[in-house]
């Protein structure tokens, strides 16, 4: 049974092992992400899905899975590294045996593992101007924000701020950063008085910018606490779950993240276009099923655009 | 109680753990080992193939090493619960050493080497002279040791190591019949000779056994109670540099959580292995016997791809299967008496007094 957007002939070949490997086993998002993966591998119908990962914060529990599935010859590894460097060595084994490897949800140091390619769940571009655009549509281009970020030297933060800006200065160029990012380290109530104090700072402050799962509810909480919903914007990411309060609360009007679903969707696709060799280097859109032609750049196989979690849907989501 | 009831105690001990150090708890091990495997063989053959029983070992090295220093400690009654933390902070001290001095391997090692040392002395100080109870001092350093890991790696890990530094862990010696031999695993064996001599060879092993049976008679009896004591914490922590050594050789990282939870796996390997945790019992083979059969039913599972939590439950289970057997095989001994079998009540009785 070809599934709708696949290839001719995918579902004829030889029916392949994932193993895949989530960073921790039971939480929340990685269910989502293994329900996503366990969708694709039944819609392909020819790929036998092993989904295991470590059942506690152990600093060595994904090498020594993984270097057991190695020994039973499993056709691609797909793995969201705890670390991106001591997960190498086992990855760069598994491609020394001729398994494929490829990373999701986070990435291992590229030369080191050999992995083939990163199923990148949004770009730091697309985040950005995620962002920029939700800010815009909820407070006019020429809306005066701030950034509360984790800590300056989160690099995925900075990625972001980096895209955010750049997106602003092109698109929207009357729209101000009153100040620079504001750290918030990984704690919400650092993150409650920061925006507490920009709130109290800038008085004529339209919206701010919340960049990390930490942050978000805190400027969220900061906001309805001064009584400013709907005059002040929060715009940021986060899973939706923990969100929900603000969002029927009317403080949040957006939450921006991916679907983790689609993300686990995604992996398993990539995995068997790898081993039926539609995805090789040089390749520019993946065919995955029910999510389309996904871009491939480089060696990163693009998600696409982050998703939108409004008091319309975010109920309907459980991570 | 006097010298005398001392001297006769090392002879009973002596006759208990005989010609090989194996006591009667070993052949109950053997064959839960032997049990595993034929289970997990039988779930996937893959498992009895030399390559993946030589690539396992790779990865249980490191927890065999501890724990063979670790037994020690728990048969006087002790126990060391920064193990862990300790291999963190070598390899965060080896990765700093690397960055800052750029040193060769072997001088690289040294210093992880040297730190655990420092970390085990430090424990044996507060154990042995400070008369802490060795829970409460192992509970403190395994916070203290991982906290100065966590505040000196900040910096980001370290992984631009050169290749030379991922030999100890990566690299293999080739045997006669084309098979690949992990090198760690025979710096585990060489640990393995050492500690069963320095055990179940020497004075210091004997001194090991009566300060866990009795610690004030040993003390009576002139046993050196507080130097012993301070050699096995020291050694415990030198061990665990080394294995922090190995860690880092085998990911290619020096990263502060290195080691996390692993005093778990050591003890768990230990008390399965038959090391009584209220001191006096247990030995060398039947530690390893109980390394062997946890990596086997680990590595075995997931062979036959059970999923890592159901592995958890089969792994409870055995362990209560075996601190089951362990206390009938003591029940028994007890009532048997002396002509009953080869150890005598009067040994039996000795480590149950205080438990009853």
């Amino acid at each position: 049974m070809p599934p709708t957007g696949t290839p001719e002939g995918t579902a004829s070949a030889a029916k392949i092992t994932v193993l895949m490997v989530p960073k921790l086993k039971g939480i929340d998002y990685f269910n989502a992400c293994e329900r996503g993966a366990r969708e694709a591998a039944e819609a392909l119908g020819n790929v036998e899905l092993i989904f295991d990962g470590p059942v506690e914060d152990k600093a060595d529990a994904q090498n020594q899975l993984i270097d057991g599935y190695i020994a039973q010859q499993v056709h691609v590894i797909a793995v969201s590294p705890n670390d991106p460097d001591s997960i190498a060595p086992v990855l760069k084994k598994a491609r020394d045996r001729g398994i494929h490897v490829i990373t999701w949800d986070a990435d291992a140091n590229p030369e080191r593992s050999g992995r083939e390619f990163f199923i990148n769940q949004a770009s730091a571009e697309a985040v950005g101007q995620a962002l920029v655009d939700e800010m815009a549509a909820q407070k006019g281009p020429e809306a005066r924000v701030a950034i509360v970020t984790s800590s300056l030297t989160a690099a995925n933060q900075n990625a972001w701020i980096k895209a955010m800006k750049a997106h602003m200065a092109a698109k929207y160029p009357r729209m101000t950063l009153v100040c620079e990012p504001k750290p918030s380290e990984e704690n919400q109530q650092l993150a409650f008085q920061v925006a507490q104090d920009l709130l109290k700072t800038y008085r004529d402050l339209d919206g701010v910018f919340a960049i990390s799962s930490v942050a978000f509810p805190g400027a969220a909480d900061a906001v309805q606490q001064a009584k400013l919903s709907g005059k002040v914007a929060v715009v940021g990411l986060a899973t939706p779950k923990p969100m929900k309060q603000w969002v029927d609360a009317g403080t949040v009007k957006t939450v921006i993240l991916w679907n983790p679903v689609d993300l686990g969707y995604a992996t398993i696709q990539a995995a068997r276009a790898l081993v039926d060799g539609q995805l090789a280097p040089g390749t520019r859109t993946l065919a995955a099923g029910r999510l389309g032609n996904l871009t491939v750049v480089g060696d990163q196989v693009l998600l696409g655009p982050p998703m939108k979690f409004t008091a319309e849907n975010i109920a309907q989501y459980d991570f | 109680m006097g010298q005398d009831t001392l001297g006769a105690q090392g002879v009973v001990l002596m006759r208990h753990v005989p010609a090989l150090g194996i006591a009667r708890e070993d052949w109950v091990l053997a064959g839960l080992l032997l049990a595993t495997v034929v289970v997990v063989s039988l779930l996937t053959p893959a498992f009895l193939q030399p390559e993946n029983l030589l690539e396992m070992s790779r990865f249980f090295v490191e927890t065999g090493l501890i724990a063979l220093a670790m037994a020690p400690v728990i048969i006087t009654g002790g126990i060391d619960l920064s193990v862990g933390s300790i291999v963190g902070l070598s390899v965060v001290v080896m990765g700093l050493a690397w960055r800052l001095g750029h040193l060769p391997p072997a001088l690289g090692v040294l210093t992880g080497l040297f730190t655990g040392l420092l970390c085990g002395l430090g424990n044996g100080l507060c154990v042995a002279r400070l008369r802490l109870p060795p829970l409460i001092v192992t509970l403190a350093t395994m916070a203290l040791y991982r906290g100065l890991a966590l505040g000196l790696g900040a910096n980001a890990p370290v992984s631009d190591f050169p290749p030379a530094y991922y030999e100890l862990g990566q690299a293999y010696y080739t045997i006669p019949g084309g098979l690949q031999v992990p090198q760690q695993l025979p710096i585990l064996l060489l640990v393995l000779c050492f500690a069963w001599l320095a055990l179940h060879r020497s004075v210091l092993g004997r001194y090991v056994y009566a300060i866990g049976h009795n610690e004030r008679a040993a003390w009576f009896a002139g046993v050196p109670v507080a130097r012993v004591k301070m050699a096995l914490y020291a050694f415990c922590g030198l061990v665990s540099g080394l294995a922090g050594a190995i860690y880092l050789s085998r990911v290619a990282t020096a990263k502060a959580d290195a080691g996390t939870l692993m005093e778990l796996d050591v003890i768990t390997v230990c008390v399965l292995g038959g090391v009584s945790i209220t001191g006096g019992r247990g030995g060398v083979a039947g530690t390893m016997l109980g390394l062997l059969i946890v990596s086997s039913l680990v590595r075995g599972l997931t062979l036959a791809r059970v999923p890592s939590e159901d592995q958890k439950i089969v792994l409870g289970f055995v362990l209560l299967l075996a601190a089951t057997v362990y206390q009938l095989l003591q029940w028994r001994g007890g009532r048997s008496g002396p002509s009953g079998s080869r150890s005598s009540g009067d040994e039996r009785r000795i480590p149950t007094a205080e438990g009853e």
